[in-house]
């Protein structure tokens, strides 16, 4: 057995699952409060992505930076994340809420909307060709970890440890604030939470700005590791995030990363074994199983119907 | 629309008064759909087809055009598909994204076997039936696993079932069977299969495009009636009672997971069917044919129509439709937008003053603007508009730049925001508004959607689905559906 | 009398709660049995469990002598067991008289290929299920004949609601009906007109029912027998006279002593 071969898979798969686990973050934090899938969750992620190659092209681009690598980084982050934050705010306010009361099918439909004109207008807007971060032109990919047959270069690292940090500020915000504590309450029972003098509306504006500003910093990491960029990224990336959130159960925070990191590996071995062109039919056969066998996720508590 | 949802305007709820006021609240007969509805409503069902398809079916007749009969064709399948999945959305309340996937599958399969990518050549008889039970099956084994899902997990299980297909099409041109010496095209790959047999029944050719519009027009009816009887039976009611509410659907004797999966199998079937004319008509099959992009156009039309009448769904088909094809041709689709806009405004501006006073303030600050541009920034209106018809009266009115990408873009961000704002205000400030904002969005059409057709179908289409659904969801023909009463 | 419903040592907990305890209860044919109990006595999962909505943990429901533990819920209610519920699910949008004829769908057979070809024997099915619906509507006297019946079910009254979900059990055919808080919400006259009609279901409609009921002067006038549930445990069985004295009852009722006597 190629061990090289190996361990690099196994990079792979935890830099994708950091991603995927970021993605899965937000819909299961929205599903959790709303009961509500949101469809165009991948395509904030995309917009986060484009957000981060605007700032990098306002410092000067890839080849001429005018700017200390390390700020270029947190910029971009913090644009993404608020950039994208923002976005999914929006999103709530105008094609969701109006609908809170409709039947389930209608913010789905409305999300369906959502997701394609977010993603005509990333077409329109940046083209339809790739966009490329270049990270290779400011870091120099050679510098990292190298011990044995682990190589891993300080832009994965860094991804991982950013995303490693994000998850455990969002562990602390949810355990540990009041914000959290409103969000447990919401998410267990809306109109009881309701009832307790939380203001409900601005516990599910939180949780959207929130949500998405992970899918934002996701988007960012992608284009870090992987350069790439394009306005059809989001599609496969946020049904994947999905199938994260649903394999680990979805409502639950812990779920969504385990789920994220599996789905991540999970793809990873397979496109480095098995086939690299039908990964993505892998991975929607592992979510068709997993929902046959346990339908509630790894981590998910089946729901007791209220009748 | 507000009284609909039971706020605290208007009777309480449960009393007398507002029991008789049902008619009211059920949307379709006040406001601006009320003569439609009237109209539609004096029409028996039969008759209602019979006018619609028989008119459809003069179209070879009014005119010479190859195109404007392979429009028809195309509003037909159109139409099609969207009964289908009327049945899946609007009657079992199912949302079901791998549509598209069924309609690709048959026409893949009628394409294998009537051609020669493996020199197979079926009679039709046979081939049709053979491709709406593989459908029908396909339909069974996808909706096996999610019978037990709730909506939102249906979605996304079909949602990746159509991603599946198409990556197994772009790519089913090199693959590895056992009994095979090297690589088999099955599909054909990015190339697609072309060189598809016609349709052939009884030993008539279907080649002309005329003949397929009545051959279309035919199936059609057939689907469509075969369909509203379903409707009008034990099953059609089993199916809006779990649309309803499962749950109690379950408690009447229904069996909901049962009933669930055969309405999943109705819109395979029908997509499938459909497929199999769409591909002897194209003489092609590509898997570009069965993009997402497809699946958003057909949910706009049903839902534009109104979820859960077959009227409603095909009016959408074909307002859909033919509005896409006029959005191909720059002067058409000027003409279309200036005209959405102004029946727009003039639904929903009362009093007229007020809709006078909007119209008159957009044109004139068209003109200061552009005077202004003219002096402060001579570039801006260097460039010239995109011809046909009424480009000459947008002259002098519309900023044109000669770069307009950058601009174009800049202000579509900026019309995003002013609607945004827009929606938030209340009051005169939104009438005053209003003016600059209709001025900014002829701007971006004129500078920039008019050159991206293909992508100003999909944005447009985005922005019909979140309009409709949080403004009408019940669409041109729906009723309003009451649920929290 | 025959034992129609036989429920035993039937237990369900959700999560630590311990909904249902080992509570074995029966009800005859033709009986009319109360549950009656404070909030969260288990009264509502009670009628959960009877209908396969849940599934026991341990224990067993017989329905003449068969067992439903296990069957989905529709194949429970085809064997003849209905219910209507408490926070009352009618198909809101569905017309009156399709709301019942809907709940035919156990007893009638005619498939999708019937349908399409229209075959005479679908027709006669089609004009039965009318026929029924009538019928089951006409049970309740004026209240939703006439032009009620191509009106939507969200436009009924509240009253004419809870009439409505007990029409539409009755015509999937069940012999066994469960009501759940059939007064709630009624006023007065109505709770009175719904107490003579839970009675005329026994002597004219021949079912047996077994409901729940805070209303004491409901529970009063139509129970042959009455049951008292307290956390998931049987505390008292009997005539309404014994178990409404019972002290036991009387203490798990303590604090809405009031409400219980109103």
């Amino acid at each position: 057995m190629d061990w090289n071969f190996f361990v690099q898979q196994l990079v792979n798969g935890v830099t994708l699952g950091s991603v995927y686990a970021l993605i899965a973050l937000g819909y299961t934090m929205v599903y959790g409060i709303l009961k509500l899938l949101n469809f165009a969750h991948g395509e904030v992620y995309m917009m986060g992505a484009f957000a981060g190659y605007g700032i990098l092209t306002a410092f000067g681009g890839a080849l001429s930076l005018s700017i200390n690598v390390v700020a270029l980084i947190v910029l971009m982050l913090g644009a993404a994340m608020l950039g994208s934050g923002l976005l999914g705010v929006v999103i709530e306010r105008f094609a969701y809420r109006p609908l809170r009361n409709a039947p389930r099918i209608a913010p789905l439909i409305s999300a369906l909307g959502v997701s394609f004109f977010l993603q005509s207008t990333a077409l329109l807007l940046f083209g339809a060709d790739f966009r490329s971060y270049e990270t290779y032109e400011y870091i120099d990919l050679a510098t990292g970890v190298h011990w044995g047959p682990l190589n891993i270069s300080v832009v994965r690292i860094a991804v991982i440890l950013t995303a490693v940090l994000l998850m455990v500020a969002l562990m602390l915000l949810v355990n540990r604030t009041r914000l959290g504590k409103a969000m447990r309450a919401t998410a267990f029972d809306r109109e009881a939470a309701a009832m307790q003098g939380i203001d409900v509306d601005r516990v599910i504006v939180a949780t959207f700005f929130i949500g998405s500003a992970l899918a934002g910093a996701a988007g960012v990491m992608v284009g870090l590791v992987f350069y790439k960029v394009y306005h059809l990224m989001g599609f496969l990336a946020g049904l994947k995030g999905f199938t994260a959130a649903v394999v680990g159960g979805i409502g639950s925070i812990p779920g969504a990363m385990l789920g994220g990191l599996l789905i991540g590996l999970g793809e990873a071995f397979i496109t480095g074994y098995v086939s690299s062109t039908f990964q993505d039919v892998f991975v929607f056969s592992i979510l068709i199983a997993l929902l046959l066998v346990r339908p509630s996720g790894l981590l998910g508590r089946a729901d007791i119907q209220k009748v | 629309m507000s009284e609909v949802e039971g706020t605290p305007e208007g009777p309480k709820i449960g009393v007398d008064e507002w029991v008789e006021r049902v008619e009211e609240r059920t949307g379709l007969r006040t406001g601006w759909t009320a003569p439609i509805v009237a109209l539609v409503e004096k029409i028996p069902p039969a008759g209602l087809l019979a006018l619609a398809v028989g008119a459809t079916a003069l179209v070879p007749f009014l005119s010479s055009s190859d195109y404007v009969v392979r429009v028809a064709v195309n509003t037909v399948l159109f139409a099609l598909l969207a009964v289908g999945l009327n049945v899946v959305v609007g009657w079992a309340g199912l949302l079901d994204l791998g549509f598209v996937a069924f309609y690709g599958f048959g026409a893949y399969l009628y394409s294998i076997l009537s051609s020669d990518q493996f020199g197979v050549h079926w009679p039709t008889l046979l081939t049709i039936p053979v491709v709406v039970a593989s459908s029908i099956l396909l339909g069974l084994l996808l909706g096996l696993p999610s019978r037990r899902l709730l909506g939102d997990y249906l979605a996304i299980v079909t949602l990746f079932f159509a991603q599946i297909f198409v990556v197994l099409t772009t790519n089913a041109d090199r693959i590895t069977l056992p009994w095979n010496d090297g690589p088999t095209d099955i599909t054909g790959g990015p190339n697609g299969i072309t060189s598809i047999d016609p349709i052939s029944i009884f030993g008539y050719d279907f080649g002309s495009t005329r003949s397929y519009l009545w051959l279309s027009l035919g199936v059609f009816t057939l689907v469509v009636v075969a369909l509203q009887l379903v409707n009008h039976s034990r099953t059609g009611r089993a199916w809006r009672a779990l649309r309803e509410d499962p749950l109690a659907a379950e408690a009447m004797s229904m069996p909901v997971n049962r009933l669930k999966l055969l309405g999943f199998m109705f819109g395979a079937a029908t997509a499938g069917l459909t497929g199999t004319i769409f591909a002897a008509v194209q003489l092609g099959v590509f898997p570009g044919n069965f993009e997402v992009p497809l699946l958003i156009t057909i949910y706009a039309m049903v839902i534009l129509g109104g979820a859960g009448s077959i009227p409603g769904v095909v009016i959408g088909a074909v307002l859909i439709n033919v509005s896409l094809e006029l959005l191909r041709d720059p002067a058409q689709a000027r003409f279309l937008f200036y005209v959405t806009i102004g029946l727009g405004l003039l639904a929903l501006l009362r009093p007229w003053q007020k809709l006078a006073a909007v119209a008159v303030g957009t044109i004139v600050f068209g003109f200061v603007a552009y005077q202004l541009a003219e002096r402060l920034r001579p570039a801006w209106v260097s460039g010239s508009i995109s011809g046909g018809r009424g480009s000459d009266l947008l002259d002098g009115w519309v900023i044109h730049p000669a770069n307009s990408t950058h601009l174009g873009n800049a202000g579509f961000v900026l019309l995003i925001a002013a609607v945004i704002v827009i929606s938030e205000l209340r009051g005169v400030w939104r009438t005053v508004l209003l003016a600059p904002t209709l001025y900014l969005a002829a701007f971006v059409w004129e500078n920039r959607l008019v050159a991206e057709p293909s992508v100003t179908r999909i944005l447009l289409l985005g922005a019909l689905l979140i309009v409709l659904m949080t403004w009408r969801p019940q669409g041109l023909l729906g009723t309003t559906r009451v649920e929290i009463v | 009398m025959s034992r129609l419903l036989e429920l035993k040592a039937l237990a369900k907990a959700f999560g630590g709660l311990q909904v249902i305890d080992g509570l074995d209860l029966h009800v005859d044919e033709g009986e009319i049995v109360s549950v009656i109990g404070p909030n969260g006595a288990g009264k509502t999962t009670l009628f959960n469990l009877i209908t396969g909505v849940y599934e026991p943990d341990a224990g067993t429901i017989l329905l003449g002598g068969r067992s439903l533990v296990g069957l989905p819920p529709h194949q429970i209610t085809r064997l003849g067991v209905a219910r209507t519920f408490q926070t009352l699910r009618l198909f809101l949008n569905m017309t009156v008289k399709e709301n019942v004829m809907a709940a035919a769908y156990g007893r009638t057979r005619a498939g999708v290929v019937r349908s399409i070809l229209r075959t005479p024997g679908m027709r006669r099915e089609e004009r039965e299920i009318h026929a029924l619906a009538e019928e089951k509507l006409a049970f309740f006297g004026q209240r939703l004949m006439g032009y009620r019946w191509n009106q939507p079910a969200y436009s009924l009254s509240y009253a004419n609601r809870r009439r409505l979900e007990i029409a539409r059990a009755t015509a999937t055919g069940a012999r066994l009906l469960l009501l759940d808080e059939p007064a709630a919400g009624m006023n007065p006259k109505e709770t009175h007109e719904i107490t003579e009609l839970i009675g005329k279901l026994r002597t004219d409609g021949g079912y047996t029912i077994l409901v729940i009921e805070h209303d004491m002067h409901v529970v009063e006038g139509i129970s042959d027998r009455v049951v008292a549930l307290d956390h998931g445990i049987k505390i008292a069985e009997g005539t309404f006279g014994a178990v409404a004295t019972d002290p036991r009852v009387v203490e798990a009722y303590l604090g809405t002593k009031a409400a219980a006597t109103k």
